[in-house]
């Protein structure tokens, strides 16, 4: 046997790089606050940037790993990875506002911007002093959810050609995970763990992820197809 | 959409909700993850305690490995020697619990040995008494884990084509990534810190000053439990509870070959639900808190 | 207990013993099995990863001490994710050439050109201006790709492709070997993590969750290789754990400002 090089294989490759470039950006919408978060003194979700991407799309993975079994239509199936990562993403944050404003007693506030660009609430009177916002304001919450779409369709992404490739769910499934995690560390070091979402200044570094993502999409990408499934020795 | 299928994905829910609060729970002993850099910081400032150090690598992936090592076992047992499902469970958990004791004892050790010249002693009496209680948290969530893998694969219709280890990391990740972003809220913001102003996050000028005195005696890390128990471990519980829940119910009420479309619309009406409850929760809080009085800007509330 | 030697360690010394421990113990393992007709020196490959640790776990020591920003794990599950498709690619590729033995050098190579890449990517496109940044991810993913192989090698037993397929990544237990070694890389700076944090200390932890990988893999390889070898990667896994659990516990004794029973606060904090 030799390598052999086909239009397929190249379909693959790009759909790994592009499941992997929707991941690297969706990471920059997700609202993370990292530690200070935790103890009320940021705003956003008080976990670090690549687990919390990496549970959401991950799930999505799961929910996409299951409708890819019994269909092999592309776009149920990614629509079913985005989905189910959707509903984790929104359940953490509602259950995490749930205490913070039932435990801590604080509204929720971004310190970024002076007024919610969604809901236009006014936003530097409710930001407690010697903080820098806390809570999951609206404007967080949605762009969360626009991360964890990005991050599950691109989940699904990176499944999907990996199921084809070997027509094996279980080794497809831990290639899928490799690669996320791979792509979602990368914009996580270029946010450097923590971001309030798409309007937040930081979020303009996002070209600088996608193209260190690329670079290793590709890598990844061209490691991927070339393992071809052998016969049986 | 069967009656058994319905019940069986109810019971998957049921113990998401145990798994998610006792790993929270699990985590607030320990005071791992977030409000482990509080507990770091306290030393550093001057203050040394007496409370459990477990840092073992944040909590999505220690819970990854919890749940990956007790669905090994699981697996062994089911694939290799053919047990009951529910023992090959009870035998991966206590594998589990047997590991998360050796990670945290080490990593008690290690954190507050790097912290010589700040005055922080290891205390035996803690590691002895305080890694129970962890490991058995752990024992529950894992153990809860390890059936919904084993109910996704070997029960529920379609069977998942993922292998139980798999799944149970996936999970594992999801369970710690909702317990660090939930529970620790109630940790770090509320039980930490138990004599700033309430209703505010904690001050920056506060870090590090956590509370290590009692109503009686030196704070131990048993009494976090306590607490958090009554709020911070059912929210948390309520986030992965949901999330395994929603995500199986539409696929179980509609077939996902015929009525895919159906099961995804189905999820985009819960996602839109929930953002505008948090909208709801935004707004009455806002209305019901105020603003902050100390505020001096021209910005009108 | 003060007179406990520790020892210091330079990184490349490290990566010395990192590539020759775990390259040598990988052949070793196959080596033997396919000699002997058995699975029994399956367990070598679980040593062979612990040299793989001690490599990966100082790299990751290195970098970490920049500060990134993201905490310890990050850079762990980047070099373990990358670690899981690398890890079998050198063998599907070295398989079709039918030429078996050429596997790990594939994947070696690869890898550590992949986290090289990246971590210029990292310098150039991200300014991170970390200097150590292009070849501490170059031995961590090197590090990371050799323990995942070498893991897996004593899983299956074997350096074929198809058998590691069926045996590590059909049964799932690639996730176990994912994150138990991610753990035993980032766990242990992770758990050191302060300003008085020693080398031979974050090293000998790195060592004790190696060992404890490899009490958990001898559970997985009962169903992969046997009951006896796997009885075998058990005892032996037990054995280096216990030892380097009580290596570190005097460690810790060592550098710790004070080990008590129980008690209240230090005098000067009460």
């Amino acid at each position: 046997m030799s390598l052999v090089f086909d239009t397929n294989m190249l379909i693959y490759m790009l759909e790994i790089i592009v499941g992997g470039l929707l991941v690297s950006v969706g990471v920059h919408f997700v609202p993370v606050g990292g530690a200070p978060a935790a103890m009320a003194q940021a705003t956003g979700i008080g976990t670090g940037t690549v687990t919390l991407a990496a549970g959401s799309g991950l799930t999505g993975l799961l929910s996409a790993g299951l409708m890819m079994s019994v269909t092999d239509n592309i776009w149920p199936i990614l629509a079913t990875g985005a989905v189910g990562s959707m509903i984790m993403m929104d359940a953490t944050m509602l259950t995490g506002d749930f205490i913070y404003s039932y435990a801590v007693g604080c509204p929720y506030a971004s310190a970024k911007v002076n007024y919610d660009p969604i809901t236009m609430f006014p936003q530097p009177p409710y930001v407690a002093p010697g903080t820098v916002g806390q809570g999951i304001p609206t404007v967080c919450f949605v762009s969360g959810t626009i991360g964890a779409l990005l991050g599950g369709v691109g989940g699904a992404m990176i499944y999907y050609p990996c199921l084809q490739i070997g027509g094996n769910p279980a080794q497809a499934a831990i290639f899928a995970i490799g690669i996320f995690f791979v792509q979602a560390v990368i914009p996580s070091w270029n946010i450097q763990g923590t971001i309030e979402g798409f309007h937040d200044p930081k979020f303009k570094k996002w070209p600088l992820a996608f193209k260190a993502s690329l670079v290793a999409g590709i890598l990844l990408a061209i490691m991927t197809v070339l393992i071809q499934p052998l016969g049986v020795v | 959409m069967d009656a058994f299928g319905m019940g069986i994905c109810a019971a998957a829910g049921a113990l998401a909700f145990v798994a998610g609060a006792s790993e929270d729970i699990d985590s607030d002993i320990g005071s791992q993850s977030n409000p482990n850099s509080q507990v770091q910081l306290a030393a550093q400032v001057g203050n040394p305690h007496r409370i459990y150090n477990k840092a073992i690598a944040g909590e999505p992936p220690s819970n990854a490995l919890w749940c990956a090592v007790a669905c090994l076992m699981a697996y062994v047992l089911i694939e290799g020697y053919h047990m009951p499902l529910l023992f090959a469970a009870v035998a991966g958990a206590s594998l589990a619990a047997l590991f998360d004791g050796v990670m945290s004892i080490s990593a008690y050790l290690g954190r507050s040995a790097s912290q010589a010249r700040f005055n922080q002693w290891i205390y035996l009496d803690i590691i002895r008494y305080t890694t129970p209680s962890i490991m058995a948290h752990v024992w529950i969530t894992s153990f809860c884990i390890t059936l919904i893998a084993i109910i996704q694969v070997y029960v529920l219709t379609p069977h998942h084509p993922f292998p139980i280890p798999v799944i149970g990391l996936i999970w594992g990740i999801t369970v710690g990534a909702i317990g660090s972003s939930v529970g620790d809220i109630h940790y770090g913001g509320e039980r930490e810190f138990q004599w700033r102003l309430f209703g505010q996050g904690l001050n920056t000028m506060l870090s590090g000053q956590i509370v290590r005195k009692a109503e009686a005696g030196l704070r131990n890390s048993i009494d976090n439990a306590w607490f958090c128990a009554k709020f911070g471990g059912p929210c948390t519980g309520l986030g992965f509870g949901l999330t395994v829940f929603l995500d199986n119910w539409r696929t179980t009420v509609f077939d996902p070959v015929t009525q895919a479309t159906y099961a995804i619309a189905m999820g985009c009406f819960f996602v839109l639900a929930m953002n505008l409850y948090n909208l709801y929760m935004e707004i009455s809080a806002r209305k019901k808190y105020g603003p902050y009085p100390g505020y001096k800007g021209d910005i009108a509330a | 207990m003060d007179q406990l030697k520790g020892f210091k360690l330079e990184p490349k010394q490290l990566r010395m013993y990192g590539i020759i421990g775990s390259v040598v113990g990988i052949y070793l393992t196959v080596g033997l099995n396919a000699m002997t007709g058995t699975k029994v020196f399956s367990f070598i490959g679980c040593i062979a990863a612990l040299f793989a640790v001690l490599w990966g776990a100082n790299s990751i020591r290195r970098i970490c001490s920049y500060g990134l920003g993201t905490g310890v794990p990050a850079m762990g599950m980047l070099c373990t994710g990358m670690a899981c498709v690398a890890a079998v690619f050198g063998l599907n590729i070295a398989g079709r050439f039918g030429f078996d033995w050429g596997g790990p050098i594939i994947t070696l190579v690869y890898a550590m050109v992949f986290g090289y890449v990246v971590g210029t990517l990292c310098n150039k496109v991200m300014k991170f201006n970390i200097p150590i940044m292009e070849e501490g991810l170059m031995d961590g993913s090197g590090a990371c790709t050799m323990a995942v192989l070498a893991w897996s090698v004593s899983l299956s037993g074997s350096l074929s492709y198809n058998e590691i397929i069926a045996t590590v990544y059909n049964t799932g237990f690639l996730a176990v070997i994912f994150i138990l070694g991610g753990m035993a890389l980032f766990h242990p700076f992770n758990a050191n993590l302060g300003p008085d944090e020693k080398q031979d200390r974050t090293l000998i932890d790195g060592m004790m969750v190696g060992g404890l990988a490899m009490f958990g893999l001898g559970i997985c390889s009962i169903v992969t290789i046997g009951f006896a070898p796997a009885m075998l990667t058990i005892v032996v896994g037990f054995a280096l754990w216990y030892y380097f659990f009580v290596w570190y516990f005097r460690l810790a004794k060592r550098d710790a400002a004070a080990v008590v029973g129980t008690g209240l606060l230090p005098p000067s904090a009460l």
